[in-house]
């Protein structure tokens, strides 16, 4: 196993005594020069785990390292991190400069130094010509990129950024998204990650942290968590998703997938379907996940292949895609579609739904899922 | 120009009246300004209204009674040190107060703020008793505690004001930046609330430069501070120098204002 570059065990934090833990035993291990996105939901403990890995806070218990050295105790101004806040909290009585020069005078590095990498910091964000502004004269965007290039310019050991981009406009943001991401990729600066927009983590995280309630519920990378949800919980946060609870039937082989197996399931009352999974599922009683855009839905039934029959109760047509609401027994199922130019279906008609087998992944729903 | 025409208000009859109340709001709250003022330059032998005609005497004699500059310069003095020392102590409480959680903070709060509750009369009394064993009484400490006493709720208003605006976080972003607690504070946390620390220190100046009540108690046989003279010459004679007097300290505590304003913007750090 390769050194990691930070490693978290069971760290904890309780606000108060009687208080539910805001982090319980998180544990988490990240590689040098990746990204990690912590996500979750609001309340679910990523600021206080971002600012207990900064130094900002005391965890009440558990270990924090980094290149395998325990900086638990470290107090924060000597970590050598850096920071992006949501507010950006750049110094509103300094420039741009002088709010970029703070950490390099910090570490008394030589005034023509200062000079020369405050430079490059601000070329790297593409803002060398605003050195002399008060900060006060920046857009959000700029403000945004000042305080990474603050926060970068002292190569931190870890950056650390909180919710970076939810001040920020939709568009301002996509930007900024892959602004960041390229500049993460530069500087191969490991990078802890907090927000709660799943499209950001995907979009941008080598590995992706879903929190829920103060711990980690699945560590992977983006097409993991995505395609291998370890729960109930990760499937429905990331993306959309259909769930059926499925009685697993016979083991028809291996999947493609390593370690994977095809297997017979079967939907209470309405058929025989395939799915694939982790081995040893047969006989067990688990929720199966289909991915709406995954789910064909036709008005005619098919010869070739096995269907649920059901009534559709919501059309919503958008243009590019045609999402449709069918109720099966006494589950409502979403499929997506793209759009032909066909008539549309309408509210009440029966629809046929199926799926390709490797489309169908069964949970292993181990109830609380440890990271890897 | 002929824009605004376009818009020209419909006439409001509500609007002269609530002018004319306003103006002789100010008039009644100004008005003893205004006579002292008039008086000041009155020829009327005693203190008293109307004039009678215009002269430059009382002004004239102001430097020649030694009182006066003596009260003067220690009230400056007092002021000085005052403002020097209720700084020093107010604005880290202030922080304290506004930044940490502690057990007594409930009591500390209320012990800092508490003399505004109190009559100074009764603030005066307890000092002279108190001062007396410690052989303060008619001490420049002996005053300049008084004044910290008095002034020191100001100041902690103030700098809380400032800092509960301040976003935390910058202070936050310089420790991780590598900052220990004093370069955070120095080159952070002071330069953010430093309107609220110079409005507290100009209202702690002005207080500790007009106060009478407790200089009089404390201090008023060994060491009178101007507006104890102020009173004293009263007593005695009641010519119009006094009112020269007033004029020039009311000039004095404007100056004040003014130059802390242009300096660092006061009026910002007020609001
Ligand atoms: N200072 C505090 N005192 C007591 N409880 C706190 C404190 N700060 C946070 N909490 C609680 O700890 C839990 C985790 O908070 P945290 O700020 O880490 O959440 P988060 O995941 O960052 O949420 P969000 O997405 O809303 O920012 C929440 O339930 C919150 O109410
Ligand atoms: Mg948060």
């Amino acid at each position: 196993m390769t050194e990691s570059k930070l490693s978290i065990v069971d760290l904890t934090k309780k606000y108060a005594a009687g208080l539910a833990p805001a982090v319980d035993r998180l544990n988490m291990e990240v590689e040098e020069g990746h990204l990690v996105a912590l996500l979750g939901p609001s309340g679910c403990g990523k600021t206080t785990t971002l600012r207990m890995v900064a130094g900002l806070m005391d965890p009440t218990a558990g270990s924090i390292m980094v290149d395998g050295r325990e900086i638990t105790q470290e107090p924060v101004n000597k970590r050598g991190m850096g920071m992006v806040f949501q507010s950006y909290a750049l110094f509103p009585h300094m420039n741009v400069e002088q709010n970029v020069a703070f950490g390099l005078q910090m570490r008394q590095v030589p005034k023509a130094e200062q000079k020369a990498r405050v430079a490059e910091a601000l070329d790297m964000v593409q803002l060398g010509h605003l050195g002399k502004r008060a900060t006060k004269a920046l857009s959000g965007g700029q403000q945004q990129r000042i305080a990474l290039a603050r926060a970068l310019v002292v190569e931190p050991t870890l950056l650390l950024l909180d919710e970076p981009l939810s001040n920020l406009d939709a568009k301002l943001r996509d930007t900024m998204r892959t602004e960041i991401r390229s500049i993460q990729q530069r500087t191969r600066a490991t990078t802890l990650f907090v927000t709660h927009d799943q499209d950001e983590a995907l979009d941008m995280a080598d590995r992706i942290a879903v929190m829920n309630g103060g711990l980690i519920e699945q560590f992977g990378s983006p097409i993991d968590v995505y395609e291998r949800p370890r729960t109930h919980f990760v499937a429905n946060f990331i993306g959309q998703a259909n769930f059926l609870t499925i009685t697993v039937g016979e083991d028809v082989g291996p999947a493609s997938a390593a370690g994977e197996r095809n297997y017979k399931i079967e939907v209470p009352g309405l058929g025989h379907f395939g799915a694939v999974g982790a081995s040893g599922l047969t006989g067990r009683s688990l929720p199966v996940l289909i991915r709406p855009h995954r789910l064909r839905a036709s008005l005619q039934p098919s010869a070739s292949v096995q269907e649920l029959k059901g009534t559709v109760e919501q059309v919503s047509y958008t243009g590019d895609t045609l999402s449709i609401a069918v109720r099966v027994g006494d589950e409502v199922l979403q499929s997506q579609l793209h759009t032909t130019s066909g008539s549309l279906p309408h509210t009440g008609d029966t629809a046929f739904l199926s799926w390709d087998p490797e489309h169908a992944y069964i949970l292993p729903e181990h109830a609380k899922a440890v990271a890897a | 120009m002929s824009e605004a025409r376009l818009f020209k208000p419909r006439f409001n009859p509500a609007k002269p009246i609530f002018n004319i109340v306003v103006f002789l709001l100010y008039l009644f709250l100004l008005a003893p300004l205004i006579i002292v003022f008039v008086v000041s330059f009155a020829s009327n032998q005693y203190l008293s209204f109307p004039p009678e005609g215009f002269t430059l005497k009382w002004y004239q004699a102001l430097p020649s009674e030694t009182i006066f500059v003596e009260g003067m310069k220690v009230s400056l003095i007092v002021a000085v040190f005052v403002t020097v020392v209720v700084l020093a102590i107010g604005v880290p409480a202030a922080l304290a107060l506004q930044r940490f959680e502690f057990k007594s903070k409930a009591a500390m709060e209320a012990f800092f703020l508490s003399p505004l509750l109190t009559p100074s009369i009764v603030l005066a009394l307890g000092m002279v008793l108190l001062f007396g064993p410690l052989n303060l009484n008619n001490t420049y400490t002996g005053i300049i505690i008084g004044h910290v006493a008095i002034t020191i709720p100001f100041v902690i208003r103030t700098t809380i004001m400032s800092l509960a605006t301040a976003d935390t976080s910058c202070e936050d972003a310089a420790r991780i930046l590598g900052a220990g607690p004093w370069t955070v504070f120095r080159r952070v946390t002071l330069p953010i609330i430093r309107p609220g620390v110079i409005a507290g220190g100009v209202i702690a100046f002005i207080v500790s430069f007009d106060e009478a009540v407790i200089s009089l108690f404390v201090a008023e046989s060994g060491l009178p501070t101007l507006p104890v003279q102020v009173l004293r010459y009263v007593e005695n004679s009641a010519d119009a120098a006094v009112a020269a007097l007033s004029v020039i300290l009311i000039l004095i505590s404007l100056a004040v204002v003014v130059v802390v304003e242009r300096v660092m913007g006061l009026r910002k750090a007020l609001n």
